[in-house]
C-alpha cells in the first residue's frame, strides 16, 4: 500500500460516523490539487471538502477593475496587471476587452521595466491579490520605483475573510486548511486565532496531493480528540513566524482598511491600502478615482461559490452560459477559480 | 534576391525564377520536375488515403523543427495512423511579401530531409506571394496521399481494448509555447515533430491493431475523448503510467498547462485489442521514435466518456476544453 492509500485509509477510519464534517480550503492552489488529483472521489461520504475564497481575481472589486478599464483608455497611461485579471468580467466589459493601453505582466518587476522603457507615459500596475502578491509589490517600492509608476492597489487579506466565514453558521466550518503561500508570508502563528478564538482545527498544507491528505487527517485527529490546534505539516516551507522580512515592508508601505470583496460586500480591515505617506505613488489618489456601484451578473453565483456556500455545479450558468472561453462571472476565469477548476475536472 | 516579392507570386518570370531557382533545387521528384499542371501518379494498390492540412504555427521556427518539417509530418502522419503508407505530397506556399530567401531556403531543405527520410515524394506544389502584413511570413497546405494496407475505423474498438501512447506527451506544445518567447522562462524545449510512418507501419500487419490517431491540437485527451463520444464506450486512463518528461511536466506545471491537452507532432495513440498489446508495444519500442511508449488505459463498459485514475487512486473526468490553451501550434 503506498503512502497516500494509507492516509485515505487513516482519513476514513478517523471521520466521525455521526455526522458531517466540513474542511474548507482557502487557497485556489488547494483546490487545484483536490479537483485534478480526484481527491473528492476518495473521502467518506459525509466528509466534504469545501473550496473557499482561494481565487484573488474572484474578489477583485468590479468597481477596480471597471477603474482599470477607464485608465487603460486615457493616452497618457499604461495598465499593466497579471494575466487572468485581464479576463475578468465586469457591467462594461474586461480590460482585454474594453481597455486601450494595458499589458500582462508575471511579477512586479516587470512594471518598473516598462515604466523605464516609456519615460513619457504613467505606468498603472493595477497590483491585486493576497499576501502573497503584496509582498512582491512591496518589495518594488523598497527597492525604488520609476517616478511615472503608480500602484492601484487592490490587495486583500486572507485572515479577514476567514474569520467571516467561521462566524457564518449557514457554513459551519468544522477544520481549515490554511493556504501554503500564504503561509510562507503571514507564518503559521497567523492562523492561531482560529485555533484559539474559534475552536476550529486549522492546518498549514503544501500543494501535493498527499501532503494535503496529510493536512486532513490532522485536521480529523483534533475533531476526534476534541481538541483544536493550528499545525503545520509544510513546515519545510513555512515558519511560525513566517517570512518576517516581508511582513516589514508590507507593513511599511501598506496598511488595512475596509474593502468591498466581489459579491461579498465590504468587510472591516480585509484589504491593504497604500499609506498616506505614499500617496504620490497612490493611482487611487493620484488619479482621483471614484468608487463605482457593483452590479450583479444575473444568474452568477460567484458569492456563494467563493464563500463555500454553494458548489459551482449548482449554478444554472456553469457550463452553459458561463465557460472558461467566455466567463460570465469572475469564478471561470483563473485557474484558481472553483469554476474554472470544476469546469475541467467535474 | 534576398526578399520575396509580390513579383515572385505572380506566375510570370520571377515566379519560374523563385521555382526553378530555388524549389527544383531542393525538391527534385520526377512527377515535379515537368512543372505541369499536374502530376501522373503510379499507385500499386487501388485504394487510396488522402488528407490535407494547412500549416500557420508561430515562430516558424522552434527547436526540434520549423514549418517545413512540421507540414511534412503532420501530412504522413495523418496517412500512417490511417493504416496507409504514404506515397506523395502536395506542397503549396502562401508567403509574405519581404519574407527573406534564406529562410525559405531553410525550410525547403527541411522538407527535403523530412520527406525524403518519410518515403514520400514531393509531386506538385503552388507558391502565393501576398502583401506586408496580410500573413505572418510563411503558411503551407500540404495534402497527402497513400495506399491502404489496412483500413483502421472507430468502429473497430471494443470493450477491453488497451489504448497506447507511443512516447512521451506535449513536447510540441511546450517547445512552441517557450519559443515564443511570452513567458520569462530561460529554458528550451524541443519538439517531438518527427514522421511516424517507419515506427507504425511495421504494426500494420498485427491482429488486433484497432485504431490509431496522431494527437496534435487539444492532446491525448480531446483525442480519447471523441473516441469515447462516437464510440458510447468509457475509456479509463491511469495517471501514473502516462509518460511525460520532465523538463515538460516542469514547465507545463509552471505554466498551468496539463500535457494531456498538449499538442504533439510525433506520437499517435494506439488502440489494439488486449491480447496484441504486448506484441505492439514491443515492437514500438524497438524503435527510436517509440522507446516510451506505454499503456496508458483500457476501454470500459462500465461508464460512459473518459475518466483519470489520478495517482493517489481517485477519479476525476477528462473533456474536452473549450478554450484553445495555444492557438497556432502547427
Amino acid at each position: 500500500m503506498n503512502k497516500s492509500e494509507n492516509l485515505i485509509k487513516h482519513i476514513h477510519s478517523l471521520v466521525p460516523k455521526d455526522r458531517k464534517v466540513k474542511i474548507m480550503n482557502v487557497c485556489g492552489s488547494h483546490e487545484h490539487t483536490i479537483a485534478f488529483s480526484g481527491m473528492r472521489s476518495l473521502m467518506p461520504q459525509n466528509l466534504e471538502l469545501i473550496p473557499g475564497p482561494g481565487c484573488p481575481v474572484c474578489v477583485c472589486p468590479e468597481s477596480d477593475i471597471i477603474n482599470a478599464i477607464k485608465l487603460s483608455k486615457r493616452d497618457d497611461v499604461i495598465l499593466v496587471t497579471y494575466g487572468d485579471m485581464l479576463r475578468v468580467p465586469t457591467q462594461q466589459g474586461s480590460i482585454r476587452a474594453e481597455g486601450k493601453n494595458f499589458r500582462m505582466i508575471t511579477s512586479p518587476f516587470e512594471a518598473i521595466a516598462i515604466a523605464k522603457n516609456h519615460s513619457d507615459k504613467k505606468i498603472i500596475f493595477f497590483s491585486i491579490g493576497f499576501e502573497t502578491t503584496t509582498a512582491p509589490t512591496a518589495a518594488i517600492l523598497e527597492m525604488g520605483i520609476p517616478d511615472n509608476l503608480y500602484i492601484l492597489s487592490s490587495h486583500r487579506l486572507t485572515p479577514a475573510i476567514m474569520e467571516i466565514l467561521v462566524k457564518d453558521a449557514d457554513i459551519g466550518i468544522d477544520g481549515f486548511i490554511a493556504p501554503g503561500h500564504v503561509s510562507a508570508i503571514v507564518g503559521s502563528n497567523a492562523w492561531n486565532v482560529f485555533s484559539e478564538k474559534y475552536g476550529i482545527p486549522t492546518v498549514v498544507a503544501g500543494f501535493e496531493a498527499e501532503n494535503l491528505l496529510l493536512g486532513i487527517v490532522d485536521i480529523l485527529r483534533q475533531i476526534k480528540e476534541g481538541i483544536a490546534e493550528t499545525t503545520n505539516v509544510y513546515s519545510n516551507v513555512v515558519r511560525p513566524e513566517g517570512n518576517t522580512q516581508a511582513q516589514r515592508i508590507m507593513h511599511k508601505y501598506f496598511e488595512v482598511s475596509n474593502v468591498n470583496w466581489r459579491g461579498i460586500g465590504y468587510i472591516p480591515d480585509s484589504g491593504l491600502e497604500l499609506k498616506s505617506e505614499y500617496s504620490a505613488r497612490d493611482a487611487r489618489k493620484v488619479f482621483e478615482l471614484k468608487e463605482v456601484k457593483e452590479e450583479k451578473i444575473p444568474g452568477c453565483i460567484c458569492g456563494e461559490v467563493i464563500l463555500g456556500k454553494a458548489y459551482p455545479s449548482k449554478c444554472k450558468l456553469f457550463k452553459k452560459a458561463c465557460t472558461p472561453q467566455s466567463p460570465t462571472g469572475p469564478c471561470m476565469v483563473s485557474q484558481e477559480g472553483s469554476c474554472n477548476i470544476w469546469y475541467k475536472t467535474n | 534576391m534576398k526578399k520575396i516579392e509580390i513579383g515572385h507570386g505572380s506566375g510570370g518570370r520571377l515566379t519560374r525564377d523563385l521555382i526553378e531557382k530555388l524549389f527544383l533545387k531542393y525538391l527534385d521528384s520526377n512527377e515535379l520536375k515537368p512543372l505541369e499542371d499536374a502530376a501522373y501518379l503510379r499507385f500499386e494498390n487501388p485504394n487510396i488515403a488522402i488528407t490535407t492540412d494547412s500549416y500557420v504555427v508561430r515562430p516558424l521556427f522552434f527547436p526540434g523543427g520549423d514549418i517545413g518539417k512540421l507540414a511534412v509530418c503532420g501530412a504522413v502522419n495523418d496517412i500512417a495512423v490511417s493504416g496507409a503508407i504514404p506515397k506523395y505530397l502536395s506542397l503549396s506556399f502562401i508567403i509574405e511579401e519581404g519574407f527573406l530567401i534564406k529562410h525559405l531556403e531553410d525550410v525547403l531543405k527541411s522538407i527535403k530531409m523530412t520527406s525524403e527520410a518519410a518515403g514520400v515524394k514531393i509531386v506538385t506544389g503552388d507558391t502565393k506571394v501576398v502583401e506586408r502584413n496580410k500573413c505572418d511570413g510563411l503558411y503551407i497546405n500540404t495534402t497527402a496521399v497513400g495506399e491502404i494496407v489496412t483500413p483502421l475505423v472507430i468502429e473497430n474498438i471494443s470493450d477491453g481494448d488497451a489504448v497506447i501512447v507511443t512516447g512521451t506527451l506535449g513536447d510540441h506544445g511546450t517547445a512552441v509555447a517557450i519559443a515564443r518567447n511570452e513567458f520569462d522562462i530561460d529554458a528550451s524545449v524541443e519538439s517531438d515533430c518527427a514522421a511516424l510512418s517507419g515506427l507504425l507501419t511495421p504494426l500494420f500487419d498485427i491482429d488486433g491493431l484497432k485504431w490509431m490517431r496522431d494527437p496534435t491540437r487539444g492532446g491525448v485527451a480531446t483525442v480519447l475523448v471523441e473516441v469515447a463520444e462516437k464510440t458510447s464506450l468509457g475509456i479509463e486512463i491511469y495517471e501514473d503510467k502516462i509518460p511525460v518528461r520532465d523538463d515538460v511536466r516542469f514547465i507545463s506545471d509552471m505554466l498551468g498547462y496539463d500535457p494531456l491537452y498538449l499538442a504533439n507532432e510525433g506520437k499517435a495513440v494506439v488502440i489494439t485489442s488486449h491480447e496484441a498489446a504486448d506484441e505492439i508495444l514491443n515492437k514500438l519500442r524497438l524503435h527510436s521514435l517509440g522507446k516510451n511508449a506505454a499503456l496508458i488505459g483500457r476501454i470500459t463498459t462500465k461508464h460512459k466518456g473518459v475518466r483519470l485514475r489520478t495517482k493517489i487512486g481517485g477519479e476525476r473526468v477528462l473533456d474536452m476544453l473549450e478554450d484553445d490553451m495555444l492557438p497556432r501550434i502547427c
